[in-house]
């Protein structure tokens, strides 16, 4: 591994300004410096994690946040808790998706069934919904509740037993009523840290539930479910050993891998993928696996991610990369063989993103792997380009090659494009869809060679070739752990964050790149359990 | 008329479940003052397409379409002749059966620097030399920019006429909507490119892109008046709302307590947000009478479509990159309308595309009879293969102008005093760009990216608007023509941000 590249992202004040130390604790676990402790802020759901709660909570898996309110930002990550602000627009589309939710909840004996666990005597029947409500609310506000909690939503049972001829009120309506007010209720909405004082100083601990609910979120993108509400109750969350164990077991639930999909997805930018429903469904399936094998199934080094020599297909996406069909049954591993191809670079959801203009683009991917693969910022453009118009537009040239060449004959484009184009042009002869192609398409004159060069003047071609690189020069193995550590926190990575980076990056080397054992050793580090206090 | 909304009426809604009676107080004394007013109420509207007026580097005259070069004339959305008598052009024909109902102002430009890009060098009003995000903020505010982003420095003119209705204490100070619900690209998000209303300096108001949401939190609880069945069960379904609020805001004080001051600060937003969902719930609609009813019932909304990124031109097919946009922006003018005709808000933005929009323009183009196998976006800079220029970048305009012009029809088939609401309202259309010289390289001639020769449509007769004529407005600043549109509601300034000016000609 080269010498830690990540140092050189942390400013000059940020260094100056770390004091604390990293020191051993007593049973051998890390302890960190008080200048590595996060800050926490309250964190609204996005709308994936919303669906994925309503899909947890109550059985509903119609995804309705997702049309109902406000879309989230995506920097690239769908969590930053630094965009989302409360808005009338929010307000009333969390009402709407409330009433949506309650009233499919109620709507067939099934559904009633999965959310009430009594049968009540009558309308009025105040023992079965309380307990109704006591199961509800541990779920939606991932604690266990008290009387007074539940004692707060019985005046709303007076709408199951109103006597109005007008209306079809039953007990239901009041369960309805409870289900729309712990949906609105901020507590649920929220991820809210309150955090208790810790032995250490300027960091308050979280609490069982507190770190139920983190490690839920950011293993399972959803509520933390009952055993792990157990767990917490048991007070088995606290002690980072116990964590880990805890962090084990869920990782081997299927929402660890949808989770671990969906950071891939808005990491490299496939999140929707731009192509019919058929071959965009494919190309999710064939990338989840890839991910799956590496992180769950096949443990080994994650940096394979990048240079797997066979990939998942069924006939179709065979055809379309043009490898041999799997053998056996619908779906297989095949060999990429001698095609320029390995690893997810070569996978069509990936060589979708980032492309313009219908066609790819040189300049897009190089973005692509500049900044979300090596997690550098090549800066903007001068004001005065027009980065909208692809480049050579209004001349003669046909070719994208030729065109391109504009980036290199203007001087003030030429410094930053030579760092960007350069990497693209390795994966031109992989289109949009992610078939080979040896000209432009519709221009038989316009030949590819597909040759792309690094920022380092490295020559490559093909996506394999430049998977290799990007593992070789050390990007990935230090970039992944920031993107994830990203994710992890919800907003922009502040100067405590970095400083425990560099940790991470040596115990994820160290642990021959096992990116199932990074989340768990994340999830057991102190700094997990600690949030900064308020100055 | 719309009732004085009493606290008898309030407690009569309470259900039994104990409610703040101090705070709801605070709008109790918000009476409603035009009923005894002789004037009739002023509406003002703005409908915003996220596009440019020409296609990049064809002139005005210029198109290629079914892959033959033409120099057609009367493509681009600007009329040769001003006055009464202009000449019909592509962009217009959705609203030539009301050509007596809206002005055209041509001929307008944000100013900007010709020899820096330095931000200090931005003129007062002016753009940032980067034209994505440099044009926004004096377009929608007067204020100039001073860096490459989609925000705008001031508060908008829709909002400054919501601010001037605030005493009415109408249902909704503004409606703020958005017919296009997704930014269509995967590697990227919005980033301020959906927002058309700030209540000031880089203070958005968020859109309503739900058509259905939109509807039911306007028209929800409107009643046939002889109906009692429906009446009561209104009744019950706004009581059992009230309390669903009563009970999450109850719980407040226990949600907050330990929190972080930050985090209180942004859970005190979102509680407030609630409360201000319960006071409109507690307020009792009018029985809809005479104009006032509800507009259909929309349905559901419909799909939000994928993604729409370079997938090869022949790859863009319907339900990829769009959402029905066409059906979303018609349920939502027709909710624009009925707003304004029952008084709930006299202000509304519907902004059918975002700036830079990378809606398929596809769907759209194919029922208009010329498939463009493009986005919106790439619909102005190249077009498809074989159709790109002046046309088709017209044929798009003439979209969001036909939705324009639906509004338009709206209002002024629906009856008020001795004439129609359009007769009290003041409706712009506006373009995210012009068709001049490109703002970031200042020389290229005929680029979307230009905030030169930039058109508004301004529609209705309020305040004595005269409408059905060409302006050629020699050159003003857009907000000069949003001062007049302002003025036409009952704003008095003559200034709008950083630009003082007027199109004194709109009022004849």
């Amino acid at each position: 591994m080269r010498a830690v590249r990540w140092l050189g992202l942390v400013s000059i004040a940020v260094t100056t300004a770390c004091t604390g130390a990293i020191d051993q604790g007593p049973s051998g676990a890390t302890r960190i410096g008080a200048s590595t402790v996060p800050s926490g802020e309250v964190r609204r759901l996005s709308q994936a994690e919303l669906d994925n709660a309503l899909r947890d909570l109550l059985g509903d898996d119609t995804r309705p946040a997702s049309r109902m309110i406000v879309t989230d930002r995506y920097t690239p990550f769908d969590n930053d808790t630094t965009t989302q602000r409360a808005s009338e627009t929010l307000i009333v589309g969390l009402e709407a998706l409330a009433e949506d939710v309650g009233r499919r909840a109620i709507a067939t004996p099934e559904s009633r069934a999965r959310v009430v666990p009594c049968t009540p005597s009558g309308p009025g029947d105040e023992a079965c919904y309380r307990q109704f409500l006591g199961g509800l609310l541990r779920s939606a506000f991932r604690r266990e509740v008290t009387a007074v909690d539940i004692d707060a939503y019985l005046p709303l049972l007076a709408f199951a037993t109103e006597d109005n001829a007008f209306v079809d009120n039953d007990f239901y309506t009041a369960v309805d009523l409870a289900i729309r007010a712990v949906l609105q209720d901020p507590e649920f909405l929220h991820r809210i840290e309150r955090g208790d004082p810790s032995d250490q100083p300027g960091a308050l601990a979280l609490d069982d539930q507190e770190i139920a609910t983190r490690m839920a979120f950011l293993l399972w993108g959803t509520l933390p479910d009952g055993p792990l509400l157990d767990d917490a109750a048991a007070g088995r969350l606290v002690d980072p050993g116990s964590r880990r164990a805890v962090a084990q077991r869920m990782l081997l639930d299927g929402r660890a891998r949808d989770q671990l999909h969906r950071f891939h997805a808005m990491w490299l930018g496939y999140r929707t993928i731009p192509h019919d429903a058929a071959l965009a469904t494919a190309f999710g399936t064939e990338t989840a696996a890839l991910i799956d094998r590496v992180v769950f199934e096949e443990p080994q080094s994650y940096l394979n991610v990048f240079t797997m020599d066979e990939t998942w297909v069924n006939a179709m996406l065979a055809d379309q990369y043009g490898l041999v069909h799997p053998s056996g049954a619908e779906w297989g591993w095949v060999p990429y063989g001698a095609t320029g191809r390995g690893g997810i670079l070569s996978h069509g959801s990936v060589l979708s993103a980032f492309s313009k203009f219908t066609d790819t683009s040189p300049t897009q991917r190089g973005l692509l792997v500049r900044r979300r693969l090596m997690c550098e910022d090549p800066g903007r453009p001068p004001p005065t380009v027009n980065v909208d118009v692809p480049p050579g537009t209004g001349t003669d040239a046909v070719c994208k090659t030729d065109r391109y060449a504009v980036h290199r004959e203007i001087a003030s484009c030429a410094t930053c494009h030579a760092q960007i184009d350069p990497i693209g042009f390795g994966l031109e002869r992989f289109d949009v869809g992610g078939r080979y192609r040896e000209h432009d398409d519709g221009h038989p004159e316009c030949a590819i060679d597909g040759v792309g060069h690094m920022p380092t003047g490295e020559p490559f071609s093909g996506p394999g070739e430049l998977g290799r690189l990007v593992v070789d020069g050390g990007y990935v193995e230090e970039c992944v752990v920031e993107q994830w550590l990203t994710f992890a926190v919800g907003r922009p990575l502040a100067a405590a964050d970095t400083r425990s980076m560099g940790r991470m990056v040596t115990e994820f080397a160290a642990d021959d790149h096992s990116f199932f054992e990074l989340m768990l050793d994340y999830v057991e580090s102190d700094r997990f359990g600690l949030i900064a206090e308020e100055p | 008329m719309r009732n004085k909304l009493s606290r008898r009426a309030l407690l009569a809604g309470a259900g039994g479940v104990t409610i703040g009676l101090p705070f709801l107080d605070a709008m109790l004394g918000r009476g409603r003052t035009h009923a005894q007013d002789t004037t009739l109420p002023k509406r003002y509207a703005i409908v915003f397409a996220g596009q440019a007026l020409g296609g990049d580097g064809y002139p005005n005259d210029q198109s290629v379409m079914g892959g033959v070069r033409s120099t057609e004339t009367g493509h681009y959305i600007v009329p040769p002749s001003t006055g009464a008598a202009w000449e019909m052009t592509t962009p217009l024909i959705p609203l030539a059966a009301q050509r007596d109902q809206f002005s055209i102002v041509s001929g307008m430009r944000i100013p900007y620097s010709t020899s820096s890009t330095d931000p200090s060098d931005v003129p007062a009003g002016g753009a940032y030399r980067d034209f994505h995000g440099g044009g926004a903020s004096p377009l929608l505010s007067g204020v100039r920019s001073l860096e490459a982003r989609f925000t705008a420095r001031g508060i908008t003119s829709d909002q400054l006429v919501a601010d001037l209705n605030l005493a009415e204490g109408l249902p909704t100070a503004s409606l703020v909507l958005r017919a296009q619900p997704a930014w269509y690209l995967s590697g990227s998000d919005f980033s301020g490119r959906e927002y058309i209303s700030y209540r000031g300096d880089a203070n958005p108001i968020e859109a309503q892109t739900s058509p259905r949401v939109a509807f039911d939190a306007l028209f929800r609880g409107f009643v046939p008046p002889d109906d009692e069945a429906a009446r009561q069960r209104a009744d019950f379904d706004r009581r059992s709302r009230r309390s669903v609020l009563d009970v999450v805001l109850a719980r407040r004080d226990q949600v907050l307590r330990g929190v972080s001051s930050a985090d209180r600060i942004r859970l005190e937003e979102h509680y407030d947000q609630i409360r201000a969902l319960e006071l409109r719930v507690a307020a009792i609609p009018d029985p809809p009478a005479g104009l006032c009813q509800s507009p259909s019932d929309p349905g559901a909304d419909p799909g939000i479509g994928g993604n729409n990124t370079g997938a090869g031109a022949s790859d863009i097919v319907p339900g990829l990159g769009y959402s029905e946009e066409d059906t979303r922006a018609r349920v939502m003018a027709d909710i624009i309308h009925m707003a304004f005709v029952c008084d709930m808000t006299r202000a509304a933005t519907l902004q059918i595309t975002s700036f830079q929009s990378h809606m398929s323009v596809l769907p759209v183009t194919t029922a208009m009879g010329t498939p463009i196998h493009a986005d919106l976006h790439e619909n102005g800079h190249n077009g498809d293969p074989d159709n790109k220029g002046q046309h088709a970048v017209s044929l798009m305009l003439g979209w969001h102008v036909g939705h324009y012009a639906y509004l338009l029809d709206k209002l002024a088939r629906t009856a008020e005093g001795d004439g129609a609401v359009l007769d009290n309202s003041c409706v712009v259309f506006m373009a995210e760009a012009g068709h001049g010289r490109q703002l970031n390289d200042a020389v290229s001639d005929f680029a979307t990216h230009s905030v030169e020769r930039m058109v508004m449509l301004v529609g209705g007769r309020a305040g004595g608007l005269m409408p059905g004529r060409h302006i050629d407005a020699a050159g003003a600043h857009p907000a000069a023509c949003l001062v007049s549109a302002m003025q036409s509601v009952g704003r008095t300034e003559g200034t709008f941000g950083e630009v003082t000016g007027e199109i004194s000609a709109l009022f004849g």
